[in-house]
């Protein structure tokens, strides 16, 4: 099952919980391509205070699969080169801790 | 207890069914478990590897008790449940192993009860407690699979890192609001540290390097919870735990040779990893859609996690965790500083009973406004009731209003921010009226002061914006105890 098709030249990206509540939206589409590494940066500007609020601690997948999230620290970066298509779903996953 | 793990297991001391894969079946249980052993890949051996297990339920709430009844009811031998808590009315739209009559009784031993109704023939172990870095790897070396029922992010690291250092699976699973999440970990169970040979299944850390900051850390008490949206994840998570051990996945990778012998003379095929993630997005307001279930390819262990990864060894220990090391409370920001602590000065603060005698007064609010409240809790909160003539702006709202305004450059007026029955008598020539702000508890109000203040609402200091000290719970200790604060 998959979400509704983005418009051409975009895709797709989900938030779930905490992404949910902070962007108040389920999703939408932005531009693409879209090189990983930026992914925050264009979110950030759109939802100020989005990184550190959810961002920072949440997954991110690509087409229903995991993607590690360049960053400074990693030693290896050879997730930098990814870069999202259009077309492509992305999703903001935040831990969920309650039960 | 490293080499061989579950199946070397020499203490019987706590189960007293004998861990048997050939004996026959009692006439009790052919007829209870009959229906489940007759399913396509089931079978004798499968219900004997499953009464032969010891299962730890950690967390007897709104995942534990779903989970545990499917538990007990498949016939896992030995089940440990272990909880602090005691039962409340709150709990029971969820909790669905407790009941009305069982109100203030320790949650273990009313979902016990409960469970012994169902299934008298496992042999149930109480443990009354939190799981804490004292007693974790006691709690957990005496299991063969644990289920992370528990509801914070301080418990869930830690359940993970003891899980990591004795080898043992572990089926995690939380919910919140109308959001569920389960992944199965460490299974096949790997020794710390091994990478080799891989890939090998992650563990909490390698999913969610990071918790969330300690103000966006939900509980179920403050953020809410549907019964149905936890239920279906316990369930899941006995169906993941019963599936593990009726395959026998959860006797862990001792060796990465491939000419070692079966386990006990299981026959195993060689275990693939695929870990995935299974969200549930449920939604009050549209039927079932394409976002409601999705499951999610995750990672392989990684190799610079923290507690399995390369060198984790060196960082994390028995000896460590249980001296404190790491700190689990520090790392998801619990540590000092209590939530009731003040940000604002006095004349920034007013008690609920002090704005009863000197703002209100006797004759209200009336025609002529003299003041307005602005209520910043969730709109489900305030339907319940306010106080009095207040008015309603949810804080997250009133948050992005003002970033959206940041971004803008614009200087924001009031009607931009605050809802229109504020707006209004601004325009009117009451530009000075005071704003009195209340929340839940008191925190998100301070908060919101500040943030007014900061976008320069408060007309250089001559109108008054202040906060009505510990929020509607305080509002209902000192002034009207009748008040329905959820």
């Amino acid at each position: 099952m998959s979400a509704p098709k983005p418009p051409k030249g975009h895709f797709n990206i989900l938030y779930f919980a905490t992404a949910s509540s902070h962007t108040g939206k389920d999703m939408e589409a932005l531009p693409a391509p879209l090189p990983l590494r930026k992914l925050f940066d264009t979110l950030e500007e759109r939802y100020q205070g989005i990184r550190e609020a959810v961002l920072d601690h949440s997954l991110v997948t690509i087409n229903l699969g995991y993607v590690d999230m360049p960053s400074s620290e990693d030693e290896d970066g050879e997730d930098n080169v990814t870069v999202i298509q259009e077309g492509d779903e992305v999703a903001i996953i935040p831990p969920v801790s309650s039960g | 207890m490293q080499n061989g793990g579950a199946s070397s297991d020499q203490n019987g001391s706590i189960s007293s069914v004998p861990r048997d894969t050939s004996r026959p079946l009692t006439e009790d249980e052919l007829d209870r478990y009959s229906r489940q052993m007759i399913v396509p890949g089931m079978g004798k051996e499968a219900q004997l590897r499953l009464i032969n297990a010891k299962v730890l339920i950690i967390g007897a709430g709104g995942l534990g008790c779903p989970a545990a009844q499917y538990i007990a009811g498949a016939g896992i031998g030995t089940i440990g449940i272990a909880d602090g808590d005691t039962v409340e009315r709150s709990n029971l739209h969820r909790q669905v192993g407790h009941s009305t009559s069982r109100i203030g009784q320790s949650k273990v031993s009313s979902l016990i009860t409960h469970l012994r109704g169902l299934n008298p023939l496992p042999t149930y172990v109480a443990h009354t407690t939190h799981i804490t870095p004292l007693n974790a790897a006691d709690l957990i070396s005496q299991y063969d699979l644990i289920l992370d029922c528990t509801d914070n992010p301080a418990t869930r690291y830690l359940i993970s890192d003891v899980c990591v250092l004795l080898c043992k699976p572990l089926v995690s699973a939380a919910s919140v609001q109308t959001s569920g999440q389960i992944i199965v970990l460490n299974c096949p169970p790997t020794p710390q540290g091994q990478l080799d040979g891989g890939p090998y299944p992650p563990c909490y850390r390698c999913c969610f390097k990071k918790p969330p900051p300690a103000n966006a850390q939900l509980s179920c008490g403050e953020a809410g919870i549907l019964g149905p949206v936890v239920g279906l994840m316990g369930v899941a998570q006995a169906g993941e735990a019963i599936k593990i051990l009726a395959s026998a996945l959860h006797i862990p990778t001792t060796t990465t040779t491939t000419t070692s012998p079966p386990a006990q003379g299981v026959p195993r095929a060689a275990p693939v990893v695929e870990p995935t993630l299974l969200l549930y997005s449920y939604s009050l307001t549209s039927f079932l859609s394409p976002f409601t279930f999705r499951a999610l390819k995750m990672a392989p262990r990684k190799k610079n996690c923290f507690a399995c990864g390369e060198g984790s060894k060196q960082r994390l220990t028995l000896e460590g965790v249980k001296n404190g090391e790491p700190n689990y409370d520090f790392f998801c920001g619990l540590g000092g500083g209590g939530p009731e602590k003040g940000v604002l000065s006095e004349e920034e603060r007013i008690t609920p009973r002090e704005f009863v005698e000197r703002v209100q007064g006797k004759d209200g609010n009336g025609k002529g406004k003299k003041y307005v409240v602005l209520d910043t809790r969730e709109k489900e909160h305030f339907s319940f009731g306010s106080i009095e003539g207040a008015v309603n702006l949810p804080f997250g709202k009133l948050l992005s209003k003002a970033a959206q305004l940041k971004r803008s450059g614009e200087t924001p007026k009031v009607g931009d921010i605050l809802p229109p029955e504020i707006q209004v008598r601004d325009g009117h020539g009451d530009k000075d009226i005071p704003i009195y702000v209340v929340c839940r508890r008191g925190l998100d109000s301070q908060e919101a002061v500040e943030k007014l203040k900061e976008m320069g609402l408060d007309n250089g200091g001559s109108r008054k914006i202040v906060d009505i000290a510990g929020g509607m719970k305080a509002w209902k200790e000192q002034v009207d105890p009748s008040f329905p604060y959820l």
